[in-house]
């Protein structure tokens, strides 16, 4: 049970760093990403082929993961160089992620398509002993999560959160005060990117396989509900909500002995759950359960500062 | 190269008919709805039960699942999207995405992930000029032209197409001038759900009855619309053409397993180069 316990905690670590890049792109600069599992999948195929392949060690092939994932993320920010609708922005995300995903699929000779890959190395696998790996794996994860969430809550707190959130609001505001708009979307998307590109070489750690069926729709349903559950802009709330949305799935496995049910039908009966508790969320709770961060304004200036400015397009 | 084309014909007919739906929707409503893909996949399995399990021939099955699933899209609507309909387009995106993981879903526990095929008795090819249609093309492109021109001459002709492209155009002048806005918005549902039922039951039976069969056309649907200019119909029916030849003609060069990558080219080409897409009009923003 205790190893059964340390396993959850990896996942719960790894799905709340893909949920923190998902909210850093969508909670705090309001770039929804609906390609999120073609990303996270080319986080973790470019982790595990940097090492595989290119022969680095698992802290590059990480890092390098990272940079790729930030990088593709950055370019995809860039074509919304003219246009600041969210919706053509959206459709683009989703049609990157599918395009990842066909080439993880098609491109044998490089990522073995559906057999996928196998062999992943671990961080310092010959050190530590295996009967103790899990508890490191897990001590690993778990203090990445809160470098992550340091390093996040300080980006909020400093000049560049504040451009950020100015342009999530009104971007044609944040540029006639002289703001790079452009700019700024695309340093949100990136880092949100290095983000997933993190949660993938973990992902990639933890199983030492990957295929492309694990980046599947689930993963973006998951990251949704987590961030519009835990309170979108709220980083502390994102990993509470990645840990409650991840113990309600898993713990539905158990369910299964009790039902009789196929494991099509359960993995259906998920996604409807996520599907109905995610709008359910959001219209009764749309602020999650912990707010973002917000600095403390005096009495006097909170009246005239609206708690949320509607967007005015024509 | 000519049968490419013909292909591509008929494939840019077929996603037409929910570009339209699309474009008609983010119009009135204001938002890219991304349910649409399971919209038309709950939409095909509709007929699928009427065709195979009641014995319905197609026609009528379609018909009634049509009229059913419009009026479905306008209790959708009241339940999901009337909610949130003043938070915002990101807002009611992203509903829109939980509603697609459901509908897809509640498909995939009736009928599960298998491939179905409608009851159709097979037909001989046809040839004319070296282009072989099959009949399921031919059905396709009748059925797809008569909708189209049937929305024609309602978004022109009729008071309710009129009524919808005023709110759509201005909603607040809308209002002023008397228009109903709520019982537009129902309309604009009622339509598009049937667009949507018949562009299902299209693809259905142009491919197969699947549960990704809906999402996996969401990306060259929104193309389409955005290259026509989201907002307008007939920049939806010419995008769509326009995305089926291009992108069918392009697996003559490019492996067919990357066929996707055609439609979000374009979407990138437009967002960079003109953004209002061929028939919209540009946005002033203040």
């Amino acid at each position: 049970m205790i190893e059964f316990i340390v396993l959850m905690g990896i996942v719960v670590c790894f799905s709340g760093i893909l949920a923190l890049g998902l909210n850093f792109q969508w909670g705090l600069g309001g770039m929804v990403n609906f390609g999120l599992a073609g990303f996270y999948a080319l986080g973790a195929y470019s982790c595990a082929l940097l090492m595989l392949k290119g022969g680095f060690n698992t802290f590059f092939g990480a890092l390098g993961a990272m940079v790729i994932v930030g990088a593709v993320c950055g370019l995809v920010a860039f074509v919304t160089l003219r246009v600041t609708e969210e919706d053509y922005f959206a459709i683009v995300t989703l049609g990157v992620g599918e395009m990842l995903r066909l080439i993880a699929l098609n491109e044998d000779w490089l990522t073995k398509g559906a057999l996928g890959l196998t062999g992943i190395p671990r961080p310092l696998s010959a050190i530590v002993p295996p009967t103790y790996y899990p508890y490191f794996l897990l001590a690993l994860s778990i203090a990445l999560v809160v470098a992550c969430i340091w390093v996040l809550n300080r980006l909020a707190r400093a000049p560049f959160g504040r451009v950020v959130r100015a342009v999530r609001e009104d971007d044609v505001v944040a540029a006639t005060l002289g703001k790079n708009v452009l700019w700024a979307r695309v340093r949100i998307f990136a880092i949100g990117g290095a983000l997933i590109g993190l949660a993938g070489s973990l992902h990639a750690f933890y199983y030492q396989y990957i295929d492309p069926t694990q980046f599947s729709t689930i993963v973006v349903a998951y990251a949704f509900m987590a961030v519009i559950a835990g309170g979108r802009g709220s980083n502390l709330g994102t990993i509470a909500g990645a840990a409650v949305v991840m113990l309600l799935l898993e713990g539905s496995r158990f369910v299964k002995e009790l039902v009789n049910l196929e494991a099509d039908q359960l993995a259906a009966i998920r996604i409807i759950i996520i599907g109905v508790g995610l709008i359910l969320l959001l219209i009764y709770r749309p602020n999650g359960f912990l707010r973002e961060y917000r600095l403390q304004a005096p009495l006097k200036e909170a009246r005239t500062t609206p708690q949320s400015t509607k967007e005015v397009t024509t | 190269m000519l049968q490419t084309a013909f292909n591509g014909l008929v494939t840019g007919i077929i996603i037409a008919l929910p570009a339209l739906a699309v474009t008609l929707l983010f119009g009135v409503l204001k938002f890219a709805n991304f349910a649409i893909g399971a919209m038309m996949t709950v939409a095909a399995y509709m007929v699928y039960a009427l065709n195979t399990e009641l014995g319905w021939p197609m026609l009528p099955a379609t018909v009634a699942a049509a009229v059913v699933f419009g009026v479905l899209c306008i209790l959708m609507d009241l339940v999901t999207f009337r909610p949130l309909r003043d938070r915002g387009g990101l807002t009611l995106m992203v509903a829109s995405l939980g509603l697609g993981f459901v509908l897809e879903n509640l498909a995939r526990l009736a009928y599960g992930n298998s491939a179905r095929s409608f009851a159709m008795e097979l037909a001989r090819p046809f040839r004319y000029m070296d282009i072989r249609m099959n009949r399921e093309q031919m059905i396709a492109f009748v059925v797809a032209t008569l909708a189209m021109g049937i929305m024609y001459i309602l978004l022109t002709r009729m008071p309710i197409g009129r009524a919808m492209r005023a709110v759509a155009d201005n909603p607040s002048l809308a209002q002023v001038r008397g228009i109903d806005s709520a019982a537009i918005i129902r309309w604009t549902w009622f339509i598009a759900g049937m667009l949507l039922a018949v562009g299902g039951v299209l693809i259905g039976m142009d491919r197969a009855i699947e549960p990704p069969m809906g999402s996996s056309y969401l990306i060259p649907v929104f193309s389409a619309a955005i290259l026509g200019g989201l907002g307008s119909p007939l920049g939806a029916f010419v995008g769509a053409l326009l995305i089926g030849i291009v992108s069918e003609m392009a697996t003559l060069v490019i492996p067919p397993n990357y066929r996707i990558g055609i439609p979000l080219c374009v979407i990138a080409a437009i967002l960079i180069f003109r953004p209002q897409g061929l028939f919209g009009q540009a946005h002033i923003r203040r």
